[in-house]
């Protein structure tokens, strides 16, 4: 093997992630006269200057000479900011090219991303799958990954994925001295709980509340206390959503795969995500953060799926107002000192919580020992804008023993789903696209209600004081209650029943 | 008896025979004939109403028609029918009974014409009041009309401006439906926003309710005949509801026709200073009770629904007619007697017998049987009607099921038992 003469460039391609955008980034070397050594240029991170140290040592573990000259590096564009491991892979290949061990021309449309061990094998990284769609939308042919990612990065359609155990197949490859096949795409998967609705005794209403929930996306509010099944409730409801379309299974891998909460062998899972953080969870962990550019937090991984807050008030206040803007765009949106990013979180909120401190208030069983005015403090946590973008609110009360010893009374999740998925189908129908009630604007909403369903709803917020957003929450959920019915139009009936979704405060009754 | 009232029984029962006007100048001649008096007329409607003159008799009766009279006649039976009016003489079977229990004594009308359907037995309320009401007036009165109507319960009034029309506009698309009583005849656009094409009138029709008038086609709004209306809408109540009116307004009038019949009669309060208020103050001082929310409406129409026509009954148990009839045990209760009011008869039995224990609403669909979404429903409608009081632990009904009312918790189960064996209101 002889060095290669002065003036050879080779180019290939890798992959930058800010966030889940993945930006192309030109790798480009040249080997030229100087002291042997490797300069990275273009604001390369220090997991990225570590990159010349493994290349040159995985080349002597693999037999490949490594240039006697002064190896230049140039990552472009210079001004994007280029972290982690990824570009291992492009760079050796770069080197490989630059001092023709392969052909430059074979470099043509050919993308890597992964990261190489001192032996020289090709290890995965995070985030391929977004790398990967990112890769082939800037107009990649083919991407070198590491074995075990190639069925995650396979994923992205359209894009022949091979992969490499080490840089010794990549030489092969790239000489076309042995031919690879492509990677097939990670097998889909529809892994259902085993949690059914049949299981649930009594809980009539709330029943019907998830039911709600499910088919219209709207988050759900489940006061009650403690042991009554709220969460079992919510995973219920989990069970209820329908299985996610492969484009949005794709949306959700993508961003488990950046968060590092997939092994990259895994299958592609059609099932939408339940999460259900700890209500000690901090601002960063629940809608993502850290410095740099910021990760996923659990809102982002939520995303298509339920998220689940037990114990609402026990979250600061701080912490839940955070929660405000992702729920209303349906994506988080973080700024940072080295770049902005955006994650998409629509997510179906579950929020449980007790009815006062100690959580008895209400019970048949057992007595309250809350002073008023800490009651009245502790609801008006809840109260605010957050609340606001909570259309269902229902208060749910333990299981009496009759109940827990009778056989199980109501419909099970498959029947239920049934419902929900028709009910989904009339509107996306209707809104002309996959969009939930939830997201639709109430101006809009009202031109599918019958005039006197809005004039009685107009009334009742008179008669109980109902504020101008209550309204429009009444009006999501009637129109969900009116297409699990099977009406186009909103009638009253449907207004009525919505209007019951909310905790009234409650009066001593006199 | 009067040649005016012979005349309108006569006209009264040709038009009910059909609508040719042809075939009815036949009938006319023989209805006319100067011997057959008024009471006889009457005696013979009443008496065997289906005693009516055969197809051959009439066709033979056609050469006698008496041409002064049936040139008189005619053009009265045309206007109606061209109006789509049906008439029905005191006794004839489409003559409104509860109008018919009164008379003579209290001049019940010797023919009521109509458009739209014909007034049946079901519970009705009369709201009425002043032409000239405040927001506040209106605004009750609507609040009122919409949520009985709801019920299943009739609104009837005077079709005039203001408190009357806010009244029929509230009900006219609900269960219950609205009938309108003019002052004036079928022919005469009055009062003119009201008679319009496609206007209030027409809207009420067309929904399903009844425009209403004991008089000749083109007889003209006089203050008698507005006063002579206000009797009819109290015959046709089981209550009647003063919403607003003045000193001397014809409200009155109606109160104190509906106190001659031993009608109910209720009066919402006002501002005490407003003299548009005059009316159901003075009323509520002389023994009227308040009316404050439609539940108290409600509360003092009779217990039974026997007589309501099934669609009104299949409304006020939605729960059982539902998509999911074979979830709860409330499949078939339509049959069954219930209050009148917002909620289901099943639920409403539950409250009763919890009564005055408060339920939570799951256990008052566990209780009831009745689907969540209709129970929900209901709730809403008896929250906004305030039938319902709502606490930490529940709802109950806001007034005891025993006072005031037919059933105790006792023997309140009867609530839904068989219907009542003589259910006409208002006797």
């Amino acid at each position: 093997v002889t060095a290669a003469p002065h003036g050879v460039l080779a180019v290939t391609h890798g992959v930058a992630l800010v966030g889940l955008d993945a930006r192309p980034v030109r790798i480009e070397c040249a080997v030229g006269a100087g002291l042997p050594g490797l300069r990275l240029t273009g604001l390369p991170d220090a997991a990225i200057r570590e990159a010349g140290d493994r290349v040159r040592t995985a080349f002597q573990r693999q037999r490949l000479a490594w240039p006697q000259e002064r190896v230049v590096v140039n990552l472009a564009p210079a001004d994007l900011p280029k972290a982690g491991t990824g570009f291992d892979l492009p760079l050796a290949i770069a080197v490989l090219a630059a001092t023709r061990q392969v052909p430059v021309e074979a470099l043509r449309g050919t993308w890597a991303v992964g990261e190489l061990g001192l032996d020289g094998g090709v290890r995965a990284v995070p985030g391929l799958l977004p790398a990967a769609v990112g890769a082939r939308d800037a107009g990649a042919h083919r991407l070198l990954v590491a074995p075990r990612a190639a069925p995650e990065a396979a994923l992205a359609a359209g894009l022949e994925v091979l992969p490499v155990a080490d840089l010794a197949d990549v030489v092969a490859l790239l000489r076309g001295d042995r031919p690879v096949d492509a990677a097939a795409p990670a097998a889909a998967t529809t892994e259902r709980s085993v949690d059914d609705l049949r299981d649930v005794r009594g809980q009539l209403i709330a029943r019907r509340a998830i039911e709600l929930a499910a088919a219209g996306g709207h988050h759900l509010l489940l006061a009650g206390p403690p042991g009554c099944g709220k969460s079992m409730l919510a995973r219920r409801l989990h069970g209820l959503l329908p299985t996610l379309r492969p484009e949005e299974a794709l949306e959700v891998a993508a961003v488990h795969s950046l968060a590092g909460e997939r092994a990259p062998d895994d299958p592609l899972s059609l099932t939408p995500p339940f999460r259900e953080p700890h209500h000690s969870v901090s601002a960063a962990g629940l809608i993502g953060g850290g410095s740099g550019v910021p990760r996923p937090g659990e809102l982002a991984l939520a995303h298509r799926g339920v998220l689940l807050l037990d114990e609402l008030l026990e979250t600061p206040r701080f912490v839940l107002d955070a929660l405000r803007q992702p729920l209303e765009r349906g994506e988080v949106r973080l700024t940072r000192s080295r770049a902005s990013v955006r994650y998409p979180s629509a997510v179906l909120l579950v929020a449980a919580t007790n009815p006062c401190p100690c959580g008895h208030l209400g019970s048949p069983t057992r007595s309250c020992r809350c002073r008023p005015d800490r009651i009245e403090r502790y609801r008006a946590r809840l109260s605010g804008p957050l609340l606001d973008r909570i259309d269902l609110q229902v208060e749910v009360r333990p299981v009496t023993r009759e109940e827990l010893a009778g056989p199980p009374d109501g419909e099970d999740t498959a029947t239920v789903a049934g419902r929900v998925e028709a009910a989904r189908a009339a509107a996306a129908e209707r809104w002309q696209g996959p969009s939930l009630n939830r997201d639709v604007p109430p101006t809009v909403l009202r031109r599918t209600c019958r005039a006197r369903a809005v004039r009685s709803l107009a009334r009742a917020a008179d008669a109980l004081g109902l504020s101008a957003r209550a309204f429009d929450r009444s009006l999501r959920v009637a129109r969900t209650a009116a297409d699990l019915s099977g009406h186009p139009d909103v009638d009253v009936e449907h207004v009525e029943e919505a209007l019951a979704y909310r905790l009234a405060d409650p009066v001593p009754s006199a | 008896v009067s040649a005016d009232h012979q005349l309108k029984q006569a006209v009264a029962a040709v038009a009910a025979e059909g609508t040719d006007p042809d075939a009815l100048s036949a009938v006319l001649g023989w209805l006319v004939r100067p011997q057959r008096s008024a009471e006889g007329l009457r005696r013979r409607c009443l008496e065997d109403p289906h005693d009516a003159p055969p197809p051959e008799r009439l066709r033979r009766a056609a050469g006698r028609v008496d041409a002064t009279l049936g040139g008189a006649l005619l053009p009265v039976v045309r206007a109606w029918h061209d109006r789509d009016v049906r008439v029905a003489v005191l006794g004839d079977p489409g003559y409104p009974r509860r109008l018919a229990a009164g008379w003579p004594d209290l001049e019940a009308p010797p023919l009521l014409a109509w458009r739209g359907r014909p007034v049946d037995d079901r519970p009705t309320v009369a709201i009425v009041g002043a032409r000239r009401a405040t927001g506040y007036g209106t605004g009750v009165a609507a609040w009122l009309a919409e949520e009985v109507a709801r019920a299943g319960v009739r609104v009837v009034s005077g079709g005039a401006l203001g408190i009357d029309a806010a009244a029929h506009r509230a009900a006219v698309e609900e269960p219950g439906g609205t009938a309108v009583v003019l002052g004036c005849g079928h022919a005469v656009d009055y009062p003119r926003p009201h008679a319009t094409r496609g206007r209030l009138f027409d809207q009420v029709v067309e929904a399903g309710g009844t425009i209403a008038s004991e008089l000749l086609p083109w007889q003209l709004p006089r203050p008698g005949s507005v006063r002579a209306r206000n009797r009819i809408v109290a015959a046709l109540a089981d209550v009647v509801v003063v919403v607003e009116g003045g000193e001397h307004s014809g409200a009155l009038l109606t109160a104190s026709a509906a106190a001659d019949r031993g009608v109910p009669v209720l009066a919402v309060p006002g501002d005490v200073r407003a003299p548009g208020s005059a009316a159901s103050h003075k009323l509520l001082a002389e023994g009227a009770g308040p009316c404050t929310s439609p539940g108290d409406v409600l509360d003092v129409l009779p217990m039974s629904v026997a007589t309501v026509p099934a669609d009104a009954t299949a409304v006020a148990t939605a729960g059982a007619t539902g998509d999911r009839t074979s979830h709860g045990p409330s499949a078939g209760t339509a049959e069954v007697a219930a209050p009148i009011g917002p909620l289901p008869p099943v639920v409403h039995l539950a409250l009763v017998r919890a009564w005055p224990r408060p339920l939570r609403v799951d256990e008052l669909a566990a209780a009831s049987g009745c689907p969540p979404a209709q129970l929900l429903a209901a709730l809403t409608r008896a929250r906004v009607a305030g039938v319902i009081a709502e606490g930490v632990d529940g709802v109950r009904l806001r007034r005891s099921p025993v006072a005031g009312r037919p059933a105790t918790p006792d023997d309140g189960v009867d609530v839904a038992g068989p219907p009542d064996p003589a259910p006409t209101p208002g006797t």
